[in-house]
């Protein structure tokens, strides 16, 4: 019995760390239409995991309802194998598909099928969204550009960053650093910015000596935070431009990366289009993981 | 099911080809190391030499390449000269003379710093080979690749010798094109693993044992196809691979498509089939116009118009009916990369299918984010 609790106590302690909940967990986002195809029997709980190379976001859907049960974010583990067996002992599921960079991993820990995350954007994106053909999805290692077909929700091409980390989310942390701000402050500086100064380089390395050598000049801080932001929007446009088709409307805008409203602003203005941030944008990875876990029942 | 080779280098195609280069030479033959397809392999073949190829696709000496080349450079670049700066390439070490041609900027200056260690001859390629006099010039390099050879070795290549030569490489040629269009069979029943070793032994076999050996294949293969001996289950993706030349570690990428359980079903490259297409006019009276023909047919992105590269891949589509296309570029390979986006349309518009560019070298950091790219190319209808 002590043994017991005491384990119960353990996993709670490990739990608050490794399974941490966001705070804006208590309105969790509904889908705005139905699955066209719903279980006839008994509700299934179906689950999808997206495990990303900063953060896992779990979601788990009721079959029936199509309306989400139950999520958590937490930050990617360095023992990603211990934080996925916590997640088995938490929770329960009749179906589960993994997505994002570790989903071999996750495969083998927490069974089920996998899809890229690239599939799992594209199930998500035309699931809720069918009038979108094109989604750029700002991840904190990956950045990926989506065209798709509207009729049939097949994806028609797709275009990534980089190796490197170079303009991706993993960019604006750094670059956030090299400034002493937050990633907030630093978003919240670009958007009171103006276009006075350019940084050339989304390299991080690069990029942190173009923007020592702006602040030792005596560039303002909120100008060079905007040109932190206007050098990954060229990356972003370079994508997308690879994608996008002339008869495209709004971009569905996913991914940790599209909180970021600078960054937001910034590509509608470029793109002259409506960019679309859904509620909780990073969250569709995983919903796609789920939606897709609906083919499996 | 019984193995295209019978010998004792089943997973090691290029220790095969080493040992047919040392055998060679212990018979007497002079090894000319070479760097690429537009090699005229028949005028060594003439002379009673052998060629070996010296491309190499090891991440191990491109550390000690970058000690003196640039870091962005071709990895293929970076790695040959890396081997050759350490002494490890056990082909470089066993050449007697090496030929180079003007394929790229970065080879052609590395040919330079390679030259004090082997007498070197670099052929001037006419990278428009439409043009008036790209043939003639083109023949005058090879006339000029002969007299080297006869001028180093004290010997003289007789047009009877290139002849024979020519009809040597065409019948051998046309056995490995029959190897390669098993490829078409569906599901396969010929792997990549086994199209890159059948390419990788023709370039150093010739003469009667290479026929036998290329018609015992040929022979294994029909018997593969008629007792549905598959080497990939039914429904499996079929991929071809275009591009640059791939071998060693870049093999990474065909893994990739391995782990997701889909088929390699033909190698449209210089590792490939490439250096085996095309048929070399015999009994033409000037054979070394005739080689010249023949290899400017050859259709590397360093050509331009490059079309032969668009009419190779249509009939590789037709008959290989791939559901992926995937276009290898190393890194810093600018003529085809650039050349990807006409692939890239003709690819998805013209043949219907679909489509995906890979840019990587020979490192391994990239793995992650290649096996997501061509996960979800293979994901894709």
């Amino acid at each position: 019995m002590l043994i017991t609790i005491i384990s119960i106590v353990i996993i709670d302690f490990i739990n608050l760390t490794l399974l941490s909940r966001p705070a804006n967990n208590s309105s969790p986002h509904k889908p705005t239409d139905h699955f066209p195809f719903g279980s006839a029997g008994v509700p299934i709980k179906l689950a999808g995991i997206d495990i990303g190379s900063r953060s896992i976001e779990f979601v788990i859907l009721d079959s029936e309802t199509t309306e989400i049960i139950d999520r958590f974010q937490a930050e990617t583990s360095i023992d990603l194998s211990k934080q996925l067996g916590l997640i088995r002992e938490r929770y329960d599921w009749g179906h589960l598909v993994s997505t994002g960079y570790g989903r071999q991993l996750a495969q083998k820990v927490l069974g089920g099928d996998v899809i890229t995350e690239i599939k799992a954007y594209t199930t998500s994106a035309h699931h809720f969204h069918p009038t979108i053909d094109t989604v750029i999805d700002l991840g904190g290692q990956d950045t990926k550009a989506l065209s798709i077909n509207r009729s049939s929700g097949q994806l028609h091409k797709f275009e990534m960053n980089d190796k490197c980390s170079a303009g991706t989310g993993k960019f604006f942390e750094m670059m956030a650093g090299s400034l002493g701000l937050s990633l907030d402050e630093l978003v919240a500086e670009a958007l009171r910015g103006s276009k006075s100064v350019e940084i050339n380089s989304t390299c991080t390395v690069f990029a942190e000596s173009e923007v020592i050598s702006l602040l030792t000049s005596g560039v303002a801080l909120a100008d060079i935070a905007r040109a932190i932001h206007e050098a990954l929007l060229t990356k972003l446009v370079s994508l997308l431009s690879r994608v996008i088709r002339s008869d495209s409307g709004e971009i569905l805008f996913v991914g940790g990366g599209a909180k970021n409203r600078a960054m937001v602003q910034l590509l509608a203005e470029a793109l002259n289009r409506q960019v679309i941030v859904p509620p909780h944008p990073d969250f569709y990875g995983a919903y796609g993981a789920a939606i897709h876990a609906i083919k499996s029942v | 099911m019984n193995p295209l080779f019978n010998d004792d280098f089943q997973e090691f195609p290029l220790k095969r080809a080493l040992a047919q280069v040392m055998s060679k030479r212990e018979a007497g033959a002079k090894v000319i190391g070479a760097y690429c397809s537009y090699a005229p392999v028949e005028v060594v073949w003439a002379m009673g030499g052998v060629p070996a190829v010296l491309c190499a696709f090891s991440n191990a000496p491109i550390a000690k390449a970058e000690e003196t080349l640039p870091v962005n450079l071709c990895p293929l670049i970076k790695s040959s000269f890396g081997f050759i700066e350490l002494k490890t390439c056990p082909f470089f070490e066993l050449t007697d003379a090496v030929v180079g041609e003007t394929t790229c900027d970065g080879k052609k200056k590395m040919f330079e710093l390679i030259q004090e260690h082997r007498p070197l001859y670099v052929m001037d390629l006419p990278q428009c080979p439409t043009n008036e006099g790209a043939v003639a010039y083109w023949r005058h390099s090879i006339n000029g690749f002969k007299k080297f050879l006869e001028e180093t070795f004290a010997t003289t290549i007789s047009d009877a010798a290139i002849e024979e030569s020519i009809r040597e490489c065409n019948r051998k040629n046309r056995l490995v094109e029959g190897i390669f269009a098993f490829g078409a069979c569906k599901p396969a029943v010929i792997t990549w693993q086994e199209m890159y070793a059948v390419a990788t032994y023709a370039m150093s076999a010739q003469g009667s044992d290479a026929i036998t050996q290329l018609e015992g294949i040929i022979a294994t293969l029909t018997t593969r196809q008629e007792q549905k001996q598959f080497t990939s289950p039914e429904g499996a993706k079929r991929v071809l691979i275009t591009g640059c030349p791939v071998g060693g570690d870049v093999l990474k990428v065909l893994r990739l498509v391995d782990e997701e359980g889909a088929a390699i079903v033909g190698l449209d490259s210089c590792t490939g089939l490439k250096p085996y297409a095309n048929v070399t006019e015999e009994g033409s009276g000037d054979p070394l116009l005739a080689i010249a023909k023949r290899y400017l047919k050859i259709p590397c992105a360093c050509m331009t118009p490059n079309t032969g590269r668009f009419e190779v891949l249509k009939q590789q589509v037709e008959s290989l009916k791939p559901d992926l296309v995937i276009d290898l570029v190393l890194q810093s390979c600018h003529t085809y990369n650039v050349e990807a986006v006409k692939v890239e349309s003709y690819v998805r518009e013209d043949l219907g299918t679909n489509y995906l560019k890979v840019v990587t070298d020979f490192s391994q950091q990239d793995l992650g984010q290649l096996k997501t790219r061509i996960a979800a190319a293979l994901e894709m209808n």
